[in-house]
């Protein structure tokens, strides 16, 4: 049962964390005042001071291996099954951080904290244990995104992963929680780069209208093929990802949302899941064009598709394509090294908030750059398999998934933490829904692996 | 010490830099201003303090977790095998 703290029993004073997250806390109270007569930009305030970590978890998982995937994706099959495909996969992920935001703004705790304190460190363990080859992996992708869209501009590869690990260990410095959420959504901005290349792709509309409404045309061969059944899986983890648990609810906590900020917070994910879907299908359709070109793009990284692009898009949209990437590698880069670093910080008591100081919070802040500098230099070694490393990576966050979501619904409808904000009915039904999806997803995997050739493989 | 510029209005106290007085008025006046926006159990010295207690897990529940445990241990031995499948084949 959770302990409460009476006001008069506060020992030892208030920390630099405490003061400024209470900081941040009063400009939200301030701006929800109600006067006689107040602008839109004064009534949009508050919800401006409380997005954040909606908005940065979903174009967050819009890296570089998810960018790669809608791109292969679009240079593979076109615009079809997959477009609709991709929206109701980005509606999965928001029935699950929406549960995030909840569990976090009512408990104060991380994600990873909970489980440990709930289930015990043995199924703790086993979380983080998942946890940590999903992050390290991914990471690894994201200076793969990096490196590979700054390739084609023919910056070397030591620049560009140095350069992206220097802007990593840069947005640290002011050590205040909402300067780092405002530099990163400014950086997530950029996912946007997308949307023009897809325009200048010169899309039918008709054609993505279609799509939308009848899942058309399906993928030749239907399915059930083992190449479609990966993508499949590729693009259902370039969406719902353990790490996406762990950052927002952390997020959340270190921002100092309470229980009243839930429907903000809920409005702040459901921005971030319409925004990322946007971009991840503008990625789509702006490969399209080299399936009607006859380009196979099977093994393309990131500079041959904008490499690919340029005769069919031109130089500029070939130049949007892999700035995007390149953007996708570097905030993602950003924040799955926090979350990382989040999660041990929370299994580990040791103290971790982005409005601590470095030298209050050094374990924090050595794990955050330590794992981003190795997964940078990983990259960096000649000849290693970097191109398996970013196909698997979104399959294997699909097949962790089903445990973390486990771990997430027990603790959502436990009334010992969540109160009165347990999920209802509707929120169960579509969280297990989810689960179920993505276990069957495992299996259809697990059968092709298995058994290729009862599938045409 | 507040992030935002904002013009000031009464309500809760804004933490501010100190003056010169004893530390026990001003550790004082500290708590009062940071409670007054933030809830108790969001303070770093309450979390250190108090911990959410184990959760009793019902054999069904612990049926779950262990299947979907063994779930991911077949599945990233099935990657391995996939993984191994395309070095062999020549994947860079």
């Amino acid at each position: 049962m959770k302990a409460t703290v009476p006001r008069g029993s506060i020992g030892n004073g208030i920390t630099h964390e405490d003061i400024d997250r209470a900081a941040d806390r009063l400009a939200v109270e301030q701006a929800r005042r109600t006067d006689a007569q107040r602008t839109l930009f004064q009534r949009l305030r508050p919800l401006w001071l409380l997005i954040g970590p909606g908005i940065l978890v979903f174009i967050g998982e819009n890296d570089a291996p998810s960018m790669l995937s809608y791109a292969a994706t679009g240079a593979k099959y076109g615009i079809g099954f997959f477009v609709p495909f991709i929206l109701v996969t980005f509606l999965a992920g928001f029935v699950v951080q929406e549960m995030t935001v909840r569990l976090g703004a009512v408990t104060h705790r991380g994600h990873a904290e909970l489980i440990f304190d709930r289930f015990g460190p043995f199924w703790g363990r086993f979380a983080m244990v998942d946890l940590v080859i999903g992050y390290f992996l991914t990471l690894v992708t994201e200076f793969i995104g990096v490196r590979a869209g700054l390739g084609f501009f023919g910056v070397p590869p030591l620049i560009a992963v140095g350069g992206a690990m220097l802007l990593v260990f840069g947005v640290l410095l002011s050590h205040r929680y909402w300067t780092w959420e405002r530099i990163t959504l400014g950086l997530a901005f950029f996912n946007a780069l997308f949307v023009p290349a897809a325009l200048l792709a010169h899309p039918r509309w008709g054609v993505i209208g279609h799509a939308l409404l009848t899942w058309s045309p399906l993928p030749p061969g239907g399915i059930f093929k083992p190449d479609t059944i990966m993508l499949i899986m590729a693009n259902i983890g370039a969406t719902v990802t353990p790490w996406m648990l762990f950052f927002q609810q952390s997020a959340v906590v270190d921002k100092g949302l309470q229980a009243r900020d839930i429907k903000a917070g809920r409005a702040d994910t459901m921005l971030g899941t319409l925004l990322a879907a946007t971009f991840g299908i503008a990625a789509l359709v702006a490969t399209a064009p080299l399936l009607t070109h006859g380009i196979k793009a099977d093994d393309f990284q990131a500079a041959q598709f904008a490499q690919a692009l340029q005769p069919v898009i031109g130089r500029v949209g070939a130049t949007l394509f892999a700035l995007g990437i390149f953007e996708a590698g570097l905030l993602a880069a950003m924040t799955i090294s926090t979350s990382s670093a989040y999660a041990f910080g929370e299994v580990l008591h040791m103290p971790h908030s982005l409005n601590q100081p470095f030298w209050e919070a050094w374990p924090f802040y050595l794990i955050l750059l330590g794992s981003a500098f190795a997964a940078g230099a990983l990259v960096l070694i000649p000849n290693a398999p970097l191109t398996y490393i970013v196909l698997m990576v979104n399959v294997i966050a699909v097949l962790a998934m089903p445990p973390a979501l486990l771990f997430l619904i027990i603790l959502v409808n436990d009334p010992e933490i969540m109160g009165s904000h347990v999920n209802g009915r509707w929120a169960n039904i579509g969280v297990i829904t989810v689960t179920a999806l993505l276990i069957f997803a495992g299996l259809a995997y697990g059968i092709i692996t298995v058994f290729p050739s009862l599938f045409g493989g | 010490m507040m992030g935002h510029s904002e013009k000031e209005k009464p309500g809760p106290m804004v933490p501010t830099s100190p003056p010169a007085e004893s530390g026990h008025a001003l550790e004082t006046g500290r708590r009062e201003a940071v409670l007054s926006v933030l809830e108790e159990d969001q303070l770093v010295s309450a979390k250190a303090r108090t911990r959410f207690g184990r959760k009793v897990l019902s054999p069904g529940t612990r049926i779950l977790l262990w299947g979907l445990r063994v779930y991911v241990l077949l599945m990233f031995v099935l990657i391995t095998i996939q993984v191994l499948r395309a070095l062999q084949g020549g994947a860079h």
